[in-house]
């Protein structure tokens, strides 16, 4: 019995250290840092990405590249953020800031993917739709049967009838056609992680990262970590960052291109193994 | 000349050319009483337009020939020079922006693109993206935009509503136009040879590399580039 009890104890200490172990954070200092410069997109859903009269590059994107391909360049990005602020794709007003970086560092261990974004949050929004929420931070990983998700990122969730974009059905929430998103944001009040899906429509939990994240704040600047479970060592995951600075909502947030995230494999930005 | 009506001898008095005819101009050997009138009394002919006319076809007896080549020299020079002068005006910036339809509308729009203002100080108005530089697709263009008159008499596009509403026919005539004639005026100053697409920023590199591979034309791409794109759009055709 007192045999049963002291294995029990020991198998338990075992066992407490291992999943400390496993879900050890990363020494960050260690870890790559690149910028992803978010922007504010306006109102440029995936149809109005894909259409030649609106989007000359439309003919490169049906050639395979991607949106970073063109739109990268020198470290930053080389929009035309007069035409993006404009009327035309921003009816509503454009914010003040139109992009920042934000600072992406990614490692894996057997279980999980650890993630951290490091950002300032720009004030001057145009939108202060989510009166709870000063910031929210989020990233979307496109599963294998999204189509040209490695291209678009999660330009494939964004669509030109769904809620705030001009004269959408307000309760219609992002979705894909074909193929699912995981899903997983952080949200300053309460530091909040839902963890989502985007298929037909979008859930804000139900989703299978099991994503867990923790906040820092030190004036403007923000350290978000998320810890998910692994999408599997060998894997390249296309995915896209989502900032909602200065109480943004819906489509008022600043978003990064389609990167493709790279665990123990090829990508965009590859993670670290620990 | 025999088929033809008796001619009037410009100037002619002697019966002596009336007889030989020889050497000289426009002389009728019938050996009746010669006519004396000048160019200028075409209208005594009596017979109009036709009497005009027989005037304009009948040799004159009164000036040399080189008098007649001297002035027609430099007649035509100062007519061709005036012609001209009076086209150039019609393709000037102030010209264009002289009726309101213009101003009001498609002017404003081009004032805040990069044909208007730049870096390097270089301005493309107007007629140089919308009339031909060759003389023959020149006239050919300026004749057809007489009917940009008529639609200035009948106001068909005197308010930014009626402007609105003919925006994209307008705009589509012009992107046929210039796909038609393989944007030769854009080539006026932009080329392919001359283009190093390795300067380029990288949007426009890779899409110049797929144009040049495919054979494009500059309208494929570059639509509403000085003006507001229409709304209604069709996609081409060939995508």
């Amino acid at each position: 019995m007192s045999k049963s009890i002291v294995s029990t104890a020991v198998a338990g200490v075992l066992l407490a250290l291992g999943s400390q172990a496993a879900m050890a954070a990363p020494d960050w200092s260690k870890v790559p840092k690149r910028d992803l410069h978010v922007f504010h997109a306006g109102v440029t859903p995936i149809e109005w990405a894909t259409k030649k009269s609106d989007h000359s590059g439309s003919a490169g994107m049906r050639k395979g590249e991607t949106c970073a391909g063109c739109h990268e360049e020198k470290g930053a990005l080389n929009f035309n953020f007069k035409r993006l602020a404009d009327k035309e794709l921003e009816p509503k007003g454009a914010p003040k800031t139109m992009t920042f970086p934000v600072a992406f560092q990614a490692a894996y261990d057997k279980d999980n993917l650890y993630i951290r974004l490091s950002f300032k949050s720009p004030s001057g929004g145009a939108d202060k739709g989510d009166k709870d929420n000063e910031v929210k931070a989020t990233i979307l990983f496109a599963d294998p049967k999204v189509p040209q998700a490695d291209q678009y990122g999660c330009w494939q969730t964004c669509h030109a009838d769904a809620r705030t974009m001009p004269g959408a059905d307000e309760k219609k929430t992002k979705y894909t056609a074909t193929g699912a998103y995981e899903l997983m944001q952080w949200a300053s009040k309460g530091n909040k992680v839902s963890d989502g899906s985007v298929t037909t429509e979008r859930k804000m939990s139900g989703g299978g990262t099991g994503a867990k994240a923790e906040a820092a704040k030190s004036g403007d600047a923000y350290t978000v970590t998320f810890t998910r479970k692994n999408p599997g060592e060998g894997k390249s995951v296309p995915f896209g960052v989502a900032i909602h600075a200065d109480n943004a909502h819906g489509r008022f947030h600043h978003v990064s291109l389609g990167y493709k995230l790279g665990i123990g494999a090829d990508g965009d930005i590859k993670a670290t193994k620990q | 000349m025999g088929g033809r009506k008796p001619p009037y001898h410009l100037g002619i008095t002697k019966s002596s050319a009336v007889r030989d005819g020889a050497g000289l101009i426009g002389v009728k050997g019938d050996g009746s009483k010669p006519h004396t009138h000048g160019i200028g009394d075409s209208v005594m002919a009596g017979n109009g337009i036709s009497g005009f006319w027989a005037v304009l076809r009948r040799p004159s007896a009164k000036y040399s020939l080189l008098s007649l080549l001297v002035v027609g020299f430099f007649g035509g020079i100062f007519f061709w020079g005036g012609f001209n002068t009076g086209m150039e005006a019609t393709n000037t910036l102030d010209f264009c922006i002289s009726c309101h339809e213009m101003h009001d509308n498609v002017y404003q729009e081009y004032k805040k693109t990069i044909h208007y203002t730049n870096r390097t100080g270089v301005r493309a108005v107007c007629s140089d993206c919308h009339v031909p530089k060759d003389w023959t697709h020149k006239m050919i263009r300026k004749i057809k935009a007489s009917g940009e008159v008529w639609g200035k008499i009948t106001g068909s596009i005197d308010t930014p509503e009626k402007f609105e509403a003919k925006r994209l026919e307008l705009a589509e005539h012009e992107w046929a136009r210039m796909k038609a004639s393989d944007s030769r005026e854009c080539r006026n100053c932009h080329s392919f040879d001359a283009m190093d697409v390795e300067r380029q920023k990288l949007r426009g590199s890779k899409m110049h590399k797929i144009g040049i591979a495919e054979k494009k034309t500059c309208i494929d791409c570059h639509k509403g580039i000085a003006h507001k794109k229409p709304k209604g759009m069709k996609e081409d055709e060939d995508e």
